[in-house]
């Protein structure tokens, strides 16, 4: 059965701005799923939605199997959330958020274990007005998980952390999703999803652009290589002498040297093009293309 | 359930307010110097005599005041204040429907603000009677059960106006643009329209049905209200004179009625249709 299931979702804010031009999203249950993309391309809006936060303007939704806007409240008892923009309550101690929660969703768990999990036990008696941005990140992370819900939904939940932090996070998801849990969470950082997701969703202005494994992304982005040639002096027509060989998809001038994007076509044949022209080549190296250029690759419109 | 867990946390955050416990604190005060005035400078204050009824009632006079003007300071931020800041992303990632979370803001900023009313004026009451001689049960529960009345209304119309908007400073302005209109100014009002329903003219004598008119601020329905409510034939300065169906203190507990039910209804309608 599908954990999430959008079909068509669109969503217009005040006549004229799309946030969300026709989403059809597809997550199974038990699996780990990374929602990237850029700030505003409508990450928060889509996870809104399935949360009753915003009601799409045509489309619908479903989560696990139930309809987002008719079920919320038993969508809701059976997920734990981190959302996006959310400020804690000022004058109450982290206990009383976390029990907050648990009278919320009627379920018996232990504040005290729950912050000890996500690394603040010394929040217990102390009022969330204090907390650094970290700290109220992460008790928001252990309200998310009282219960243990059968889905998670985390907004950017890195935010505010250092990178250790961020590991936890990765850490508390892989556990959460042993235990049979269902995360779905986004980022516009590809990094952060990298290691823990079965595949990812990228969306760009509203638009689901890719949906694949980590691995799948790789090979779509063909043999992911970038070539760096150095030459000794760098001339227009060095350029132009790329960009006319067969499968350079991008060439940039950096330091003396080229950076050229090569798709499906060969390295070889870019060097003896420009030795062929009488451009000297000092050095070459080839680098594998990184997750975050393939990312960005989806999300920047070259592709 | 789902009510009621919002009602504990929101009773938890607000009961914090420091502005409430400064309010509060004069309140309190306030009571026991009306009591102990009343009690000690009956004749220099010109009543002639000096009841358990008449305590109450006095205790009464300030209740108006206090309970709108700690309504709107504890609660006008009830729900735009959440929306404006996010938290009430919190309240919604959980199993609440948005009727519960209104019900359970009302429910516990009402708790919030019947502790310091019910604390003035029981050690108002207590000073009083101690100071008398005299303790009029009837009455200072009357008092009690009409003020908890009128504290939850009034809370209720300040959820109902901060439901409207995802903004706390058109929130403040509604409320404080509703505490102007309809309590501050509404002896103005009343002229207006009597003044409107005249032909643009003032008659000599004021119509009957002003009677009504000026029952329509809460804290007056509350006053006419308690009349109803309270044993003994003191007549009431609001008591009216004549005959007409709505002639009757009972009145203001249909008002107050009105005040409970309708602004929070436009608030929930307003509210459930919105992005938050």
């Amino acid at each position: 059965m599908a954990a999430i299931e959008t079909n068509g979702l669109h969503k217009r804010y005040g006549g004229d701005i799309l946030a969300l031009d026709g989403i059809d999203l597809h997550v199974e249950e038990g699996e780990v799923f990374g929602f990237l993309g850029p700030n505003g391309a409508g990450k928060s809006t889509t996870i809104n939605i399935l949360l009753d936060f915003v009601r799409p303007t045509e489309g619908s939704a479903t989560v696990l199997g139930m309809d987002a806007q008719a079920d919320s409240q038993s969508i809701r008892q059976r997920t734990g959330v981190l959302p996006e923009g959310y400020q804690v309550y000022d004058r109450l101690t982290g206990r009383q958020h976390v029990q907050f929660v648990i009278d919320s969703k009627d379920v018996t768990a232990d504040p005290d274990a729950l912050l000890e999990r996500v690394g603040i036990p010394e929040a217990g008696d102390r009022t969330a007005g204090g907390y650094s941005k970290g700290m109220k990140q992460r008790l928001t992370l252990a309200m998310a998980l009282v219960g243990q819900p059968d889905l998670l939904i985390l907004d950017e939940p890195s935010t505010g952390l250092d990178p250790a932090g961020a590991r936890e996070i990765r850490e508390i998801v892989t556990e959460e999703a042993d235990r049979g849990a269902t995360v779905f969470f986004s980022s516009h950082i590809l990094e952060q999803v990298e290691a823990v997701c079965d595949r990812v969703g990228i969306l760009r202005a509203g638009e689901l652009v890719a949906v694949d494994s980590i691995e799948g992304l790789r090979e779509a982005a063909g043999d992911g290589a970038t070539l760096r040639v150095e030459l000794a002096t760098v001339t227009d027509n060095a350029i132009e002498i790329v960009e006319g060989v067969p499968g350079v998809t991008d060439v940039t001038q950096r330091d003396g040297g080229l950076t050229v994007s090569v798709g499906d076509g060969s390295k070889t044949a870019v060097l003896s093009a420009l030795e062929d022209a009488g451009h000297e080549v000092t050095d070459f190296r080839t680098e594998e293309t990184s997750l975050e250029e393939i990312f960005m690759s989806y999300t920047e419109g070259s592709r | 359930m789902s009510t009621l867990a919002v009602a504990k946390k929101d009773f938890q955050d607000a009961l914090r307010s420091r502005a409430l416990w400064g309010l509060s604190v004069l309140f309190i005060l306030l009571s026991l110097f009306i009591a102990y005035a009343f009690a000690e400078f009956t004749t220099e204050m010109g009543i002639e005599e000096q009841t358990a009824e008449g305590l109450a009632y006095f205790l009464a006079s300030q209740i108006g005041l206090f309970v709108s003007v700690t309504a709107i300071v504890i609660a006008y931020k009830a729900i735009a204040g959440e929306r404006e800041s996010g938290s009430i992303k919190i309240l919604l990632s959980l199993p609440h429907t948005r009727r519960d979370v209104l019900l359970g803001k009302v429910l516990g900023r009402s708790a919030t603000l019947a502790v310091p009313t019910l604390i003035g004026l029981a050690a108002g009451a207590a000073l009083g009677s101690v100071l008398m001689g005299e303790f009029a049960v009837v009455a200072l529960g009357a008092l009690l059960a009409m003020s908890l009345l009128f504290v939850v209304t009034y809370i209720s119309i300040v959820v109902g106006l901060s439901a409207l908007t995802g903004s706390t400073s058109r929130a403040s302005m509604l409320t404080i643009g509703y505490f102007l209109v309809f309590e501050f100014l509404w002896g103005a009002v009343s002229f207006g329209v009597v003044w409107l329903m005249n032909g643009f003219s003032l008659p000599s004598e004021m119509p009957n049905w002003v009677f009504l008119v000026n029952q329509v601020p809460p804290s007056a329905a509350f006053t006419t209200g308690l009349t109803a409510l309270m044993p003994g034939d003191i007549p009431a300065a609001t008591d009216p004179d004549f005959q007409a169906f709505y002639a009757t203190p009972w009145l203001g507990l249909v008002i107050l009625a009105f005040w409970l039910v309708v602004p929070l209804a436009i608030g929930y309608w307003r509210f459930s249709k919105a992005d938050i």
